[in-house]
């Protein structure tokens, strides 16, 4: 027997609306088509309107788990039209908060992926680790969401020695609990049966699809903007970009929990080399030089790029913001297709879509 | 800071470049467009090429050859997207259904008209209109 299975745009499995049709025969999914947009803000268009400052603000609401990211690399479009070279301190700081974005995002990701899974009690456990973290951003920024850590030429709050030194003790308290996630993530019987082989992205189709992120370095891309084109002092540090060939849901859970070790790493490093030079130019409005911008970064979740065009006025002639799901979100029909209803949530959460981003 | 380098080409280069890039293993990081200071469509297809960013241009045209066969849906959604909000025709490309905008703004406030019409006026064509 044939049928459509709609699922969404709001439902239970899903915390954010996207609609999807499912055609399926009996238990199985033939083919899939994903309905976005029951989100969109207009933010682009209104960022018309807005300069530079205000700008910060309005792309941090873009999202409520990547706000930082798009601060930044808004920013980094603004700098790079104006020439402004950014002091390595606000550099590092800004690198430390987007691994403390990281890490959090990939707490959340890993807690719902196994509340999804039906493991309840992992799903708590991984959350309450994350608190942990949610209460370093809060310490280092003054807020839980939207940190506001950034400005045009810099960050905009220093990192006291004391706050140094409670940061990277924060650092080593959060190992033993990581060891234990990834011991349970890795070799859970649960976690192993409900994602190994679900929703395979095979290599060269997630190359095809231009899927990126961990999403794609779960299906052997090795692909990181901090390595490929190095941004913010990120050449500065050593870190690994895990890769895993296997390309289904276990490897999405695999990547994301082995990135949370090396976000660890770059966050120690920063802090016991934090610069000692200004930690921005001054918190000044600025007119945005004639010129245009594309500038990239590796979110939680993968590249997100922003364009930015000025016209020599304070105000942006135009700001187009192209986040990770934009690129990971059309691989899901094609990862549906062949397994079972029952795993259709699991497999539209394993690319840790953001739909807020995506609709902008 | 990341390198950025920009190269006006005709629209007649826009798929061999794509298919240039997609041989070299390059990807697409996007496709994007604005009205420039002469009011003109100014559409760009930015490739990484690491760690630069090379960005094509092609200016004054709103009918353009779609790259959506070699890049597939990476370039498929941008040129969608486009659609909607600067009326952009990308040849070949199905535009049948919606991407982001409601089909009810799409029909009462016209396609194409989000990014092209200032805030102001879009604002008071709604009151008007009795949307909001």
């Amino acid at each position: 027997m044939s049928y459509i299975v709609p699922i969404g745009p709001y439902h239970p499995a899903l915390e954010e609306p996207v609609h999807a049709k499912l055609y399926t025969e009996g238990e199985v999914i033939k083919d899939a088509e994903v309905f976005v947009g029951y989100n969109h803000r207009g933010i682009e268009k209104l960022a018309t309107e807005r300069n530079a400052i205000q700008t910060l603000v309005l792309v941090e609401r873009v999202c409520g788990i990547c706000s930082h990211s798009h601060a930044m690399t808004y920013a980094m479009c603004v700098e790079t039209i104006n020439g402004i070279d950014v002091p390595k301190r606000g550099q590092y700081i800004r690198v430390i908060t987007a691994e403390l974005e990281r890490l959090h995002s990939h707490f959340l990701w890993l807690g719902i992926a196994c509340h999804i899974i039906g493991h309840d009690s992992m799903f708590m456990h991984i959350w309450d680790e994350r608190e942990l973290v949610m209460d370093l951003l809060e310490k280092m920024t003054g807020n839980r969401v939207n940190y506001a850590m950034v400005t045009i030429g810099g960050a905009r709050r220093d990192i006291s020695d004391d706050l140094r030194r409670e940061l990277l003790a924060a650092c080593d308290k959060l190992k033993a609990p990581l060891d234990r996630i990834v011991e349970i993530a890795l070799n859970d019987k649960t976690i192993a049966m409900r994602t190994k082989g679900v929703g395979l992205l095979p290599r060269e189709d997630a190359i095809r699809m231009g899927a990126v992120g961990p999403h794609a370095r779960a299906s052997g891309v090795r692909i990181d903007v901090r390595k490929d084109a190095p941004y913010s002092s990120y050449e500065d540090f050593d870190f690994d970009v895990p890769v895993v060939d296997s390309g289904d849901v276990f490897a999405r859970v695999v990547v994301r929990a082995l990135e949370c070790y090396e976000s660890i790493k770059i966050i120690r490093q920063a802090l016991e080399n934090l610069p000692d030079t200004p930690i921005n130019l001054g918190n000044k409005l600025i007119k945005i030089q004639p010129g245009q911008a594309v500038c990239r970064h590796e979110a939680p979740r993968g590249q997100l790029s922003h364009m930015v065009v000025g016209d020599g006025s304070f105000n942006n002639h135009r700001v187009s913001i192209h986040v990770p799901s934009y690129k990971n979100t059309p691989t899901v029909p094609f990862m549906l297709r062949n397994n079972t209803v029952a795993d259709a949530g699991l497999i539209i959460a394993s690319i840790d879509p953001c739909f807020s981003c995506l609709d902008r | 800071m990341q390198e950025y380098k920009k190269t006006v080409i005709t629209k007649d280069q826009v798929v061999p470049i794509a298919e240039r890039m997609r041989k070299e293993g390059r990807a697409l990081v996007m496709i994007h467009a604005f009205i420039n200071n002469e009011g003109q469509m100014d559409v760009s297809w930015d490739y990484a090429v690491d760690p630069a960013v090379e960005s094509y241009h092609v200016i004054g045209e709103t009918v353009l050859p779609s790259i959506s066969g070699i890049y597939d849906t990476a370039a498929e959604w941008p040129e969608r997207e486009l659609n909607e909000l600067f009326a952009i025709e990308f040849e070949g490309l199905d535009v049948s259904r919606r991407l982001f905008l409601p089909e009810d703004m799409l029909e009462t406030q016209g396609k194409g008209q989000i990014m092209v019409m200032p805030l102001s006026e879009l604002r008071q064509k709604n009151i008007e209109e009795g949307t909001k």
